[in-house]
């Protein structure tokens, strides 16, 4: 591993750290039913932000992909994919958790059916098929270049089911019909955590996903030298 | 089950499970949401920071499990 890599993943560690302590320990306005639960501001969204960014950086890699050909990129672009597809998971379940103790205390209810809910999850259900059509090809070249397609298709999806669509519902989210926006409701004290843990979450989406590319690059590796190795046709 | 209280009825009871002039808890509650909406919900806080820490703990045994794979075919390349 590069040092600069080594130094910047140790700069995460620390910065992550910070970014939990700053989310407790810090005195935050009270506001009814919120209460504490507005601190989850400072992991919840981020989920999101994080997924929008790892989204961005595969849509970005499928493009290379299909200008240059170059496979390298398409499997940045599914890793890529892969991680964001997991802060996306971990978005919505932390959602879940969020609502059913702070507006949907004593029903019981898990999933309400609020429309940014609904179109995240439809989201990830759009990255699911994407795995799912990759699953399908045995040809890498075919592979990368259909796959490469769908995701540019998926990424074009992103801004309308994450932002256009929900913002035309009555929401429990900021910004949605007849809510204010973020901006009026959050406190500045909150922006002082709120900021770092976008870059942090983001980070370490960029640390895990370098993790993974590195190792479907080895096990690519291996997989050509054992084709030498054993030449079956 | 509300406790019993003088003011109880049979008649009232068997029909209504709300006396008028008695209060009664607004909902029903088991543990786990008492202990969430306790220290003014600052619970829910942790169970999100600990889900977070879980789907982390879960990307980190995938990849633990890709290193042991990419190890053994390795070794079967004689390497």
């Amino acid at each position: 591993m590069s040092k600069v890599k080594l130094t910047i993943k140790a700069t995460i560690a620390v910065w992550m750290t910070a970014v939990v302590l700053g989310a407790f320990l810090l005195a935050i306005p009270k506001m009814p039913i919120l209460e504490h639960t507005a601190r989850n501001l400072y992991f919840h969204v981020p989920m999101w932000f994080t997924l929008m960014a790892a989204l961005l950086v595969s849509a970005y890699q499928s493009g290379k992909y299909l200008r240059t050909g170059n496979i390298v990129h398409d499997i940045r672009a599914e890793q890529a994919a892969w991680v964001g597809v997991a802060f996306g998971v971990l978005g919505l379940v932390t959602g879940m958790l969020w609502a059913r103790f702070t507006w949907y205390t004593g029903t019981g209810k898990w999933w309400n059916n609020d429309p940014k809910q609904l179109m995240a999850a439809v989201q990830l259900l759009i990255y699911g098929a994407y795995f799912v059509l990759r699953s399908g090809f045995d040809d890498e070249r075919r592979r990368a270049r259909l796959s490469g397609v769908y995701n540019l298709f998926a990424a074009a999806t992103v801004p309308f089911l994450l932002y256009i669509l929900p913002r035309q519902f009555t929401s429990l989210h900021p910004g949605a019909d007849g809510n204010p926006a973020f901006d009026e409701i959050t406190d500045p004290v909150m922006r002082l955590v709120l900021y770092p843990a976008f870059i942090g979450f983001i980070a370490l989406f960029w640390w895990i996903y370098d993790q993974r590319v590195r190792l479907a690059l080895v096990e690519r590796a291996l997989d050509e030298q054992a084709d030498y190795a054993q030449p079956t046709a | 089950m509300r406790p019993y209280t003088p003011q109880d009825s049979v008649s009232v009871t068997a029909y209504d499970s709300v006396w008028a002039t008695e209060t009664r808890p607004a909902e029903t509650q088991d543990a786990f949401e008492r202990t969430m909406l306790s220290e003014d919900k600052l619970y829910v806080v942790l169970g999100v920071v600990l889900l977070i820490w879980f789907g982390i703990l879960v990307m980190l045994f995938r990849n633990e499990r890709k290193i042991a794979q990419l190890e053994k075919d390795v070794e079967g390349l004689g390497g």
